[in-house]
């Protein structure tokens, strides 16, 4: 081979090879991770993928998932172009209509159910990306509905509630400056590979790790003290670490005397929950509760390093991840550098050290005109909290017509298998009388849809993202979009248009609408225009330490409130103001009753790196990698039960039944089955009823209830592509 | 001098693939079709005094200074590469004798529907102009690293010895 042959097996850029690098950014996971993407573009088409080496969060990386985007773009099962169904809800049988078509047909039918039934009875709901979120909710508020929904309402947003019933406002963990970590049930090499960055030297230098997870996980191996909790029990944990902090005398005495609502009623809360008794619980030891109790409390600072979904997935989600959230008070290691701070977010739920006008673009403060939202009165601490309708309890609301009926349901991205019970969830949705999805891909959710629309991956689309060190990125469109794929932005402004909102600012499309939110901080599109790769925002600001000197914890009393003003008021509902510990709905201890027919722990949800969601379901790289439904038991379990690894086997709960294979591993405790998630031949969330749900948040409860396993003996085979 | 090598450090992985599929995109693997993986991971686990470990490890060829594929392939079809000592397939050449499959003892070849064989060449198509090979590009924790092996163990040595700190 000659050079320039070897160039382009290397797949070297140049102009000699004709391949030019273009920057995008990765949208496959979560806002929080997002990773600069390089796009190898030749002749139009993107011919090899690496990570932005400038980018400074992700430093040239991707993940299994990111690595993949040329399988997620160029999906042979992308749509493309706007579909209207003809066969039955479901059956995946549609006919290709114009832009033209699909965009007037949706505006004179959603015109139409406004008239005849208000605004309110249609719902907006957004799921994967999350980048479009601010322009749904404006939209949803602009057609009048306060029925803007999303994914989050199983995912993330309990996790923040137990935050703001807590202190106000998230306070993430500053890692940089810690003298102690606690990962309380976090485990990045699954999820977050680019939050490993760095650890190694941090534990080099002598930082204390402490490792909470129901899994021996990597970061379990390289922990100081490691608590392999039973799941479920994070806030009887929580707890005892706060009885030894108060017992022995290792509270920050003077943040709790002067920052503290309720301390006295906490410590008599404390007091009863001993680390022998919450060892007994969690099935861990006492001596290591005193101990991590201790490492935390003495390494000021410390920090609490937490996770979306996993503390808040139980039926106690927001009282257990409140009671861990009291600790970082308790410590005084709240809003201080190597503690955990708060830091408002700039764009998509991420800070960026500017200021911006994102919440003024949402136009939430429209809510208080509007009628009640989905949940309101099932879920009045959520409604409080939150701007969002609480979707989980969408099929009891069409169900019984009860405030009022719902019509019509528009998503962008809709994954029907996110929601506890799922099969009575979307078989719910099917009486509306109009469904609109936008998606890439033809998914079985949006086989459900009347009106299919083909949307933009990030690659084919402009967006605008930043990170917590003030950096920014309005992407331009790396390239053209596959078939007709319309980015999501661009589909609610045409529609808007359509539905005369008279909203001039979204019709203008999305550079006006970025253009307005970055105002406050002397952005503008020009500046962000020159560098399509990324830039430093010259106003952007680390966050102060301890603001709350000057206004205040943003919670009733303005103080951290142990005793939760917001739940007090709430207490002859059944909620109590304390970080009380109460047992999973269903577990061994509450349910002994079912344990003798299910003795297991079922936990679903745990993730695995390949896949997010099912967003990587269907791409040949990653499935190759994990092809099958499958789930970890202990050898202890798998022996008695007769399983070996690799077999099939059933799970089944009071609910129902799927056919898995089974890991068998030590890393999961003896009596704990954990599953992976939103495989469409054994979807994980028909296990439990669609009102297993945290009274506080609407979560369901995932990660605990009862379940029993057999070998499956042919049984379900086939179901599964074997 | 040593030259440039393909190193791992099992105390860096994480076992979350990145590696291998940014190898499968870097080679346009068709893994429906003809196509295999290269670069494959194995987690490892034990279980000793009730305590459990697990290892990740990624592993493809290691291009081995004297390596037993090349003198056993009776078809002239690997080849190393003169300028980064990478060991190559030509599956043009390549008569599916399994001969390196057998010498090889990391069980790294493997063979597709055509029968030729496949496996990691350490890109050096990309070495050759200075960019490091895809796995080593993408990897998030530094496990995957293209560098002078002497340089390697070094580090390795002083992490060791501080252990007895």
């Amino acid at each position: 081979m000659n050079d320039l042959e070897l160039k382009i097996k290397g797949k070297i850029p140049g102009p000699d090879t004709g391949i030019e690098v273009r920057k995008s950014v990765c949208a496959i996971c979560d806002p929080g991770t997002q990773c600069g993407l390089d796009l190898y573009v030749k002749d139009g088409k993107i011919i090899k993928v690496a990570g932005t080496k400038e980018a400074p969060h992700s430093h040239g990386t991707l993940c299994s998932k990111g690595a993949a985007t040329r399988q997620y773009v160029y999906s042979p099962e992308r749509i493309k172009t706007p579909l209207r169904r003809t066969g039955e809800r479901g059956s995946g049988e549609f006919e290709q209509i114009s832009w033209d078509e699909a965009l007037d047909e949706i505006a004179s039918k959603l015109n139409a159910i406004k008239k005849k039934f208000g605004s309110e009875s249609v719902m907006f709901f957004s799921g994967y990306a999350k980048w479009a979120r601010a322009y749904l909710m404006r939209f949803a508020m602009q057609f009048g509905s306060p029925n803007y929904l999303t994914e989050s309402s199983t995912c993330a947003t309990a996790m923040v509630m137990a935050q703001q019933l807590t202190y106000g406002a998230p306070a993430g963990p500053d890692f940089k400056n810690t003298n102690c970590v606690v990962y309380w049930s976090h485990n990045p090499s699954a999820t977050k590979s680019l939050n490993l960055k760095g650890i190694d030297k941090k534990i080099e230098s002598g930082v204390k790790v402490i490792v909470i997870d129901p899994r021996v996980t990597d970061l379990a191996q390289r922990a100081d003290v490691f608590l392999q909790l039973r799941p479920g029990t994070d806030g009887a944990l929580a707890l005892a670490f706060g009885h030894v902090i108060v017992e022995e005398g290792l509270y920050d005495k003077d943040f709790v005397a002067n920052w503290t609502r309720g301390f006295d009623e906490y410590k008599q809360l404390v007091a009863d929950m001993t680390p022998e008794k919450a060892a007994e619980i969690c099935c861990v030891s006492a001596a290591d509760i005193r101990a991590a109790a201790r490492m935390y409390a003495e390494a000021k600072p410390a920090c609490v390093h937490f996770s979306a979904a996993p503390v808040v997935h139980h039926t106690n989600g927001v009282q257990n991840y409140r009671a861990v959230f009291c600790l970082i008070a308790l410590t005084g290691n709240l809003d201080i550098a190597g503690g955990n701070r708060m830091n408002p977010p700039s764009l998509v739920h991420q800070p960026g050290g500017f200021p911006t006008r994102e919440r003024e673009f949402t136009c939430a403060s429209k809510l208080s005109e509007l009628p009640e939202r989905i949940g309101s009165r099932r879920f009045p601490v959520w409604t409080r909290l939150c701007n969002e309708a609480q979707a989980c309890d969408i099929p009891r609301q069409i169900e019984t017509g009860q405030p009022y009926p719902l019509k019509a349901f528009f998503a962008l991205g809709l994954n029907y298998r996110m929601f506890p019970g799922s099969q009575e969830f979307i078989d719910q949705l099917c009486k509306l009388d109009f469904i609109v999805d936008a998606d890439l891909f033809l998914t079985d959710s949006a086989k459900y849809a009347d009106i299919v629309l083909p949307a933009c991956s990030s690659v084919e689309r402009r967006e605008i993202r930043c990170w917590p060190m003030g950096y920014v990125q309005f992407t331009q469109p790396a390239i053209e979009p596959i078939g007709e794929a319309w980015s999501d932005v661009d589909i609610l402004s045409e529609l808007s248009k359509r539905l005369a909102l008279g909203d001039e600012l979204l019709e203008a499309g999305i550079e006006a609408c970025v253009e307005w939110m970055v105002e406050p901080s002397g952005l503008t599109v020009e500046e962000l225009d020159k560098h399509p790769e990324g830039m430093w925002v010259p106003s952007a600001k680390p966050p102060a330490e301890r603001k709350y000197l000057n206004n205040g914890f943003r919670t009733p009393s303005g103080k951290v409130e142990f005793v939760s003003s917001v739940l007090e008021e709430f207490e002859g509902e059944g909620l109590e103001a304390l970080p009380s510990y109460r047992e999973p709905a269903m577990s061994p201890i509450s349910r002994p009753d079912l344990a003798d027919e299910y003795p297991l722990v079922l936990n679903l949800g745990a993730r695995l790196p390949m896949f997010q969601h099912t967003r990587t379901f269907r791409l040949p790289w990653t499935r190759a990698l994990s092809p099958d439904p499958h789930a970890d038991i202990n050898p202890e379990d798998a022996a008695a039960a007769g399983i070996v690894d690799g077999a099939w086997m059933t799970i089944a709960t009071p609910k129902g039944k799927v056919v898995v294979r089974a890991h068998v591993t030590n890393l999961v405790r003896v009596g704990d089955v954990h599953m992976y998630h939103d495989w469409p031949q054994a979807n994980a969330n028909d296990l439990i009823d669609g009102d297993y749900l945290d009274p506080i948040s609407g979560f369901p409860g995932y990660r605990s209830s009862l379940c029993r396993i057999a070998p499956a003996n042919g049984e379900g085979k086939g179901a599964v592509d074997d | 001098m040593t030259r440039k090598t393909l190193c791992f450090d099992s105390k860096k992985c994480v076992g979350c693939y990145a590696c291998t599929v940014a190898c499968m995109d870097q080679n346009d693997i068709d893994i429906v079709g003809d196509g295999l993986m290269y670069r494959h991971i194995a987690h490892v686990e034990s279980k000793q005094a009730g305590e459990v470990r697990i290892v990740h490890i990624s592993m493809a060829c290691m291009h081995c200074d004297n390596a037993e594929c090349l003198d056993a392939c009776p078809a002239g079809a690997l080849r190393r590469d003169a300028d980064s000592g990478a060991v190559f397939v030509r599956r043009e050449l390549c008569i599916g004798c399994h001969a390196c499959a057998m010498a090889c003892p990391f069980g790294i070849p493997r063979f597709g529907r055509d029968g030729t064989m496949q496996k990691c060449d350490a890109c050096y198509a990309r070495t050759r102009f200075g960019y490091d090979p895809a796995c080593v590009e993408i990897c998030p924790t530094g496990a995957l690293s293209y560098e002078d092996v002497n340089e390697a163990t070094a580090v390795r040595l002083r992490r060791f010895s501080k252990s007895f700190a």
